[in-house]
């Protein structure tokens, strides 16, 4: 009941907000996109002299994607920018207190908010052409989580990726998995054994601390958190193949990788052991590339494709979205600000900082040497390994009833306080319980 | 006339008795009462935060009292509390009794060091323990292996995460209740001192029948403290463990704040966090009682 009033006010609000659109300054209207690609929004003249409000998580450094191009825009346009930086956690509890208090920014860069409080937010249908997106990077970052409402434009754009270390691979006489001749899961763990032991690194495989990673083992054999049969949602966490690829991981846990890190009895980050040499092969977010082209100086290190499951190989897309709110002082301003940026020329030059897949169709990334160009085409080509089961679970939505719960659910198993089956049949039940969804096993 | 002017003094009396205390009590009330009113009346909603707030009887209280989590997270920060308690008392005594004596040089510097981890915020101290305790890169193991020994697994033991806290916890709270101790023990008459001199008492005697019983008003003080600030220990948890491995470090506040602030169960949290403070309040009318008030035992 309570989530139908939610979806109501979303309505009521979409309504209103088109209303005051076409009732409002002029500003905002129509877009279209012309023959070289640019978006021509059909709004009337510029908004000059103002200060764009933008939370962000962190402070934009120089070379950040974003912070470069809203300085740029704010020095073509004439206006200036404040930052109010709030972590992606702290935003969630925050966030609700701001838009109660009507102090709300001109513009969010944010992981989840637009999904979860879609009503809140301008439909940037209002303002930009939609069709110039990649669809799959609109469904899984710009989509509310409870209705098919876009409520933000995707900016960074990131895929589940598998990073190595290139010289233990060498010492440890492993030749690099192609997308034609992919690794099985089963021998990605073999592997990291050989990595471990040959290989000079003391863990042969490590992964972020994220059930977005997590779940590509999960994708890949054929799992899903809810199984849909018409308009009827199911939990399918605990399913047979779950609990067994779940089994595996708890294993190579044990086994080849760091286990505080997902037994959770650490702050440590995955990502700083691969940095420093101890991991052979890490899973990751493609984001990290840029900042490893940088830190890691002891090695060389590349990127390989995900391995397969019992079906197909598996990626998790996801990343953060710009996304304006309806009550903020200036929406008109920040969605000035979005039209100048998705247009070919500013979103590539985005590109060049972001060094992310693009989220833009005509537009992609030069990495502007051979090493890069090869690592980035592997990223590229991981977005096609996205499964219908992962768009499946993102449009069910079920992460605005549990979330955290299921990662902390999996670090329960790998800390062997309980077994995998209890693990995924306790959460199974919460997130039944929250959501209303019968369990399907 | 001398009636009115009685009448009047103890008006003016009366008036600047409020007077000062009134700003204490306002902001008493802005950040204590009021919150704990609203926390309260949250106990019996399912407020999310935000936009759901309906009226739900006491079903946040039935459902805590049949949540296995909530009873394993409390049953977790009683054993922590029961077995820090002890050194939360013995650690600053032997600093205080080390501080006072006359044989201790540079006694203001030693002072001075065992108080500045008070003036950490536990969030800082937490971080600064698990840089010495992280199981792959912490100084302790580093030694450790220097010394030719096997590192620990600080972070995958349970029983070693817990040690890592409790020795965190002592370090940042040791100073203050030191400092406690040092006043007690400043307090007692030098006479009795001299006195038990002359009967030929030794030093460990005199420290155990003199030092130890006049100081039980300040022990009472110091159990007190110590036991409130176990029972919701948080910051420091979240600097060090976040509660693993596993939820082997989770202690109630963590139970609590999590199911507010991370599933939005506001109303849930509340009624957990009523709950919880009569069971604190409990443990320390017990404690109120046994010690008479710190008086006379």
């Amino acid at each position: 009941m309570a989530r139908l009033k939610r979806i109501a006010a979303g309505a009521f609000a979409a309504v209103m907000a088109a209303g005051l659109t076409a009732c409002g300054s002029g500003s905002t209207g129509a877009a279209a996109t012309d023959a070289s690609g640019n978006v021509t929004p059909t709004t009337s003249k510029a908004i000059t002299g103002k200060e764009l409000s933008v939370m962000v998580s962190e402070m934009p450094s120089d070379t950040d994607a974003l912070g470069n191009a809203l300085s740029t825009w704010a020095s073509e346009s004439g206006n200036t920018i404040k930052y109010i930086v709030v972590s992606n956690d702290d935003m969630l509890t925050k966030f609700p207190a701001m838009a109660k208090n009507k102090d709300l920014p001109d513009l969010i860069s944010t992981t989840g908010l637009h999904q979860l409080y879609p009503e809140e937010f301008v439909k940037p249908e209002t303002f930009i052409d939609l069709s110039q997106f990649n669809d799959a990077a609109l469904r899984s970052v710009g989509k509310a989580y409870a209705s098919d409402e876009i409520t933000g434009l995707p900016d960074q754009y990131t895929v589940t990726c598998m990073y190595y270390n290139a010289d233990a691979f060498e010492a440890a006489g492993l030749s690099v998995p192609t997308a034609d001749d992919p690794w099985t899961w089963d021998e990605l763990y073999e592997n990291a054994k050989t990595l471990q032991e040959k290989g000079g690194v003391k863990y042969g495989f490590a992964a972020d601390v994220s059930r977005a990673r997590y779940d590509i083992l999960m994708y890949a054999n054929g799992g899903s958190i809810t199984e849909k049969n018409g308009d009827t949602i199911k939990v399918a966490v605990n399913s047979p193949q779950n609990v067994e690829t779940l089994e595996k991981f708890v294993q190579a846990n044990n086994e080849v990788m760091p286990k505080a890190i997902w037994a959770g009895g650490t702050t440590d980050n995955p990502v700083e052991y691969f940095k420093n040499g101890d991991v052979g092969i890490l899973l990751s977010g493609s984001w990290n590339y840029n900042t490893f082209t940088t830190d890691i100086t002891k090695f060389n290190f590349s990127v390989m494709t995900s391995p397969k499951g019992k079906v197909s190989q598996a990626a998790i897309v996801g990343g953060g979205a710009l996304a304006v709110p309806k009550n903020g002082k200036q929406p008109q301003l920040a969605e000035q600000f979005l039209q100048w940026l998705y247009t070919k020329d500013h979103y590539s030059a985005f590109l060049q900082l972001d060094k992310g897949p693009s989220v833009m169709k005509n537009v992609s990334y030069d990495p502007g040497n051979e090493k890069a160009t090869a690592d980035y085409a592997v990223i590229q080509n991981e977005v096609n390994y996205v499964t219908d089961a992962f768009l499946a679970d993102e449009a069910a939505g079920w992460r605005q009833y549990k979330d955290n719960e299921y990662r902390d659910a999996l670090k329960q198993a790998v800390a062997g306080e309980v077994t995998a089956q209890q693990a995924l049949d306790g959460f199974a039940s919460e997130l039944a319980e929250s959501s209303k969804w019968a369990k399907a096993y | 006339m001398k009636k009115r002017r009685k009448a009047n003094t103890a008006f003016r009396h009366t008036g600047a008795f409020w007077l000062f205390v009134l700003p204490s009590l306002g902001l008493f009330a802005l950040f204590f009462l009021l919150p704990l009113v609203l926390s309260i009346w949250f106990s019996f909603t399912d407020f999310d935060g935000w936009k759901k707030m309906n009226f739900i009887g006491l079903q946040n209280y039935a459902k805590i009292l049949t949540d296995s989590s909530f009873y394993l997270s409390l049953g977790r920060t009683f054993i922590y509390t029961i077995v820090n308690l002890p050194f939360k008392v013995a650690i600053p005594l032997l600093l205080a009794a080390l501080v006072t004596s006359k044989k201790l040089k540079g006694n203001t510097a030693v002072r001075t060091m065992i108080y500045i981890p008070v003036l950490f915020s536990s969030l800082v101290a937490g971080i600064t323990i698990n840089w010495m305790f992280s199981q792959e890169y912490g100084l302790v193991n580093f030694l450790l292996e220097k010394m030719g020994m096997t590192p620990l697994e600080w972070s995958l033991n349970p029983t070693l995460a817990t040690v890592v806290i409790s020795i965190a916890s002592n370090w940042v709270s040791a100073g203050y209740y030191m400092l406690l101790y040092v006043g007690g023990i400043n307090n007692i008459s030098k006479e009795l001192y001299e006195a038990a001199s002359i009967d030929g008492s030794g030093k460990a005697h005199t420290f155990f029948h003199i030092t130890v019983p006049l100081l039980l008003p300040t022990t009472f003080i110091v159990l007190l403290l110590s036991t409130v600030n176990l029972l919701k220990e948080y910051a420091l948890i979240q600097g060090i463990t976040l509660g693993g491995p596993g939820t082997s470090t989770t202690y109630i506040v963590q139970y609590i704040f999590s199911q507010g602030f991370d599933q939005y169960k506001y109303g849930y949290a509340s009624a957990a966090g009523v709950l919880v403070s009569i069971v604190f309040i409990i443990i320390a009318a017990i404690q109120f009682k046994m010690t008479k008030g710190g008086g006379e035992v």
